[in-house]
């Protein structure tokens, strides 16, 4: 035990000084490093439900939107009437002292965790008794249901959209609000994966295993299937909300469809990230996507106006020669490298017995 | 340590070589360019209107470098653009932004194509300090932001239709009428459809429907039952290209009667090519014709600057390209002006920016509107089979008499 902890240690410890670094190493990508953080955040969140519990879920957009906008309106709404801000036209525009600016960013991102996991409980407790596509098919009709539904609702800007409050203009280093973002998505980005690798050595997640190999078993076997599917989800909620919530700040618009219930990009995303790195793995959409992002950033400029060929050939190439993701692949190929141990005798004399 | 940990940690310093080798080693000016970074829609719901906007900045960079390029403290430089891909998103255009101005080092940029794509980019720009000549973002909330870097060379979006409904009024004796509308939720229809409010208010007009459409529509066929049954006098739609198009297609396929149709965008969606006859009588908002006696030294007249594009492009130029290119004779102007690549300096002389181009006047309110140039409304109307866009309003430049009203469908031919 003390042995694999060590080992962890200088992983860890390495990754965290690495994360730290980062802005001051590369000041010209914070934004994209930001990003990564929050896209890390929501594969793995999304590995909880799609990976672990083998529900297939791209309703995960509904949290990470609701976010975005509870963090945006609270922000505006704590201090300044919030329908003069959004209303379409935007005569007025108010600013923000730095304070107030933090303020309203804390008490957002508090809000944005807290009622995208209630929500994600109510909804959960409705639609988590469905099953395989039917349940996909649901909660993709869920995000897209939300993104019309803001789009009509005026007081969060509807179809104008958000511009969500400037940084303070008293700050007036232009980097600053480059580093908090970072900081605040790489703070989250810890805290999620501290949390999830608590989940994999709990049995909360043997039990998450047990529904996606087998439901009707585990239900036999005494387990509240139900009341851990629930769970589940609302884990991935509070975390994804928080994610929308950094990315509203970071992006500096909201609109409906684009940018929070963005189904499309983001959601599809999530689910390709874990499915790349591997779905069901710890590491693996930590890997799926800083890869993906950096295949995105470093080569979707190249081939312009192709790019999204190109992803459909990587989702191709994903899905046919990597169907169990990369960390998968790893997994088939050295298998001692996972601890897992084979029993050379044992295969030989399997293979005499055919 | 473990082969797994191994992996992982190369995998790592892979990653964080290519990183630094990505090195942001472009300037702003560099060598003889001076180079302008922009994120266009090539992809997504707004690519062909991207495209657009592309071919405009490219006519003008190539017609100012052709002709002596831009002079600065006595050496001529010439203009070249780093163009990405927005995707027609503004998560994405915002995130473009960001990786022009750090990576790339630009230091000035043109804008993206919509007001949406605008409103994600704006702060970017505000917050780094970098000047934005944009010529697609019309939204009326862009010019109240205080924004201090952002010069729009067009008119805001809230003009674009007004006028189209003190036409009707006027067609209808000085009396109020009643306005049927639909719009698609994004930043710059919303705006048109704010417009619209304040000119029905303004007349005593009423709004008896008030829809609002969802983005990347194909379909409207809802709204227009309602106008079938409702019998407005005026129809008013904005979607972009794509509602322009959905807008004629169903019209004529449900046969819809209605005196007054008025729309945005018919000349990016082609329309008097695409659907012909059945576009006809379509009143349409525009930021530019090329009968407009509007020139400058560079296009000369609209109307060269028609057969130019043409020649180049191989299509009639819609007024989103016009205006692109407007937006680049417009930092060349600035940068003469300031003679100085400060940025700050050369965004004082776009400040005090007032010049005639063939695109029209162009000079700068507080916000960044441009505030010398009209809209203008023209009217599609065909000769046997050729359909052509006819100027109509204002009086000053109309080539024909506003047809109203709208024939029915069973007396056209």
């Amino acid at each position: 035990m003390d042995n694999v902890k060590q080992k962890d240690l200088i992983l860890y410890s390495g990754l965290i000084i690495l994360g730290l670094a980062a802005p001051f190493l590369f000041p010209g990508f914070k934004v994209q490093l930001t990003i990564l953080c929050v896209l890390i955040v929501l594969a793995m969140t999304w590995n909880l439900q799609g990976g672990e519990m083998g529900y297939n879920t791209f309703g995960n957009i509904l949290f990470y939107g609701l976010g975005m906008y509870l963090t945006a309106s609270v922000q505006v709404g704590m201090f300044f009437p919030l329908a003069e801000w959004t209303e379409s036209g935007g005569e007025k525009t108010f600013v923000h002292t730095t304070s107030q600016y933090f303020q309203g960013m804390g008490v957002g991102l508090l809000v944005a965790a807290l009622v995208p996991t209630i929500i994600a409980g109510a909804i959960g407790y409705a639609i988590l008794g469905l099953r395989g596509h039917y349940f996909a098919i649901c909660t993709l009709g869920l995000g897209i249901a939300a993104g019309e539904i803001a789009g009509g609702i005026e007081i969060i800007g509807a179809g104008q959209g958000f511009t969500t409050p400037p940084f303070p203009k008293d700050i007036v280093d232009p980097g600053a609000r480059g580093d908090f973002f970072y900081f605040l998505s790489f703070v989250l980005l810890i805290g999620t994966f501290v949390f999830i690798k608590w989940i994999y050595g709990s049995r909360f997640k043997l039990i998450l295993n047990a529904i996606r190999d087998n439901e009707d078993k585990a239900e036999a076997m005494g387990i509240q299937t139900m009341k851990y599917k629930i769970v589940g989800w609302m884990v991935s909620a509070f975390f994804a909300g928080l994610a929308g919530g950094i990315m509203g700040g970071l992006i500096g618009y909201i609109d409906s469809t684009d940018v929070a219930f963005d189904g499309r990009e983001m959601g599809v995303f999530m689910v390709l990230m874990a499915i790349l790195g591997g779905k069901g793995t710890l590491w693996g959409p930590v890997i799926g996507a800083t890869l993906f992002h950096f295949l995105k950033e470093g080569f979707w400029t190249l081939i312009l106006g192709w790019q999204y060929v190109a992803l459909g050939v990587l989702i191709v190439v994903i899905v046919i020669y990597f169907p169990e993701g990369l960390m998968g692949w790893l997994r088939e190929k050295y298998p001692e490298r996972f601890g897992e141990v084979i029993d050379e005798k044992d295969r030989k004399a399997q293979v005499e017995l055919k | 340590m473990n082969k797994l940990t191994k992996l992982f940690i190369t995998f790592i310093s892979a990653i964080t070589l290519m990183l630094s080798s990505m090195s942001s080693s472009f300037a702003k000016v560099d060598g003889e360019y001076i180079v302008l970074g922009a994120a266009i829609s090539l992809t997504g719901k707004y690519s062909s209107n991207g495209v657009h906007t592309q071919n405009g900045y490219n006519l003008a960079v190539d017609r100012i470098n052709k002709m002596g390029g831009v002079e600065v403290q006595g050496k001529k430089y010439k203009f070249e653009i780093i163009y990405y891909d927005d995707e027609s998103n503004p998560k994405r255009a915002a995130q473009l932004a960001e990786r022009l101005i750090n990576q790339d080092g630009v230091k000035y940029m043109l804008g993206p194509y919509s007001s949406g794509l605008t409103k994600a980019i704006a702060p970017v720009t505000e917050k780094y300090k970098i000047p934005m000549v944009e010529a697609n973002g019309a939204s009326r909330s862009l010019f109240t932001k205080g924004y201090k870097y952002l010069f729009a060379v067009l008119s805001p979006a809230n003009q674009y239709l007004e006028v189209a409904i003190d036409l009707a009024v006027e067609k209808n004796g000085g009396k109020p009428v009643r306005i049927a509308q639909a719009f698609e939720q994004d930043a710059f229809s919303q705006d048109v459809r704010l417009g619209i409010l304040d000119a029905a208010k303004r007349t005593g007009s009423e709004i008896i429907i008030d829809d609002k459409l969802p983005k990347e529509l194909n379909d409207m066929a809802a709204t227009l039952a309602k106008v079938k049954a409702t019998k407005p006098d005026v129809l008013v739609v904005s979607g972009h290209t794509k509602g322009a198009l959905t807008a004629i297609r169903q019209i004529a396929e449900m046969k819809v009667d209605v005196p007054m149709l008025a729309m945005t965008h018919c000349d990016a969606a082609k329309l008097s090519k695409q659907h012909g006859k059945k576009s006809e009588y379509a009143l349409c908002a525009s930021q530019w014709h090329k009968n407009l006696s509007y020139k400058d030294k560079f296009f000369g007249t609209g109307k060269k600057y028609d057969k130019d594009f043409k020649k180049e492009f191989g299509y009639a130029p819609p007024y989103q390209s016009a205006e692109s290119s407007a937006a680049l004779l417009v930092f060349k102007d600035a940068f003469e002006r300031a003679n100085s690549f400060d940025g700050d300096k050369v965004r004082d002389a776009l400040k005090t920016t007032e010049m005639q181009t063939f695109y029209g006047n162009i000079k700068f309110g507080p916000g960044g509107q441009n505030t010398a140039k009209p809209m203008i409304l023209f009217q599609v109307r065909c000769k046997g089979d050729t359909c052509e866009n006819k100027v109509v309003a204002p009086t000053k430049w109309a080539s024909d008499k506003f047809y109203h009203p709208i024939p029915k469908w069973s007396e056209r031919s």
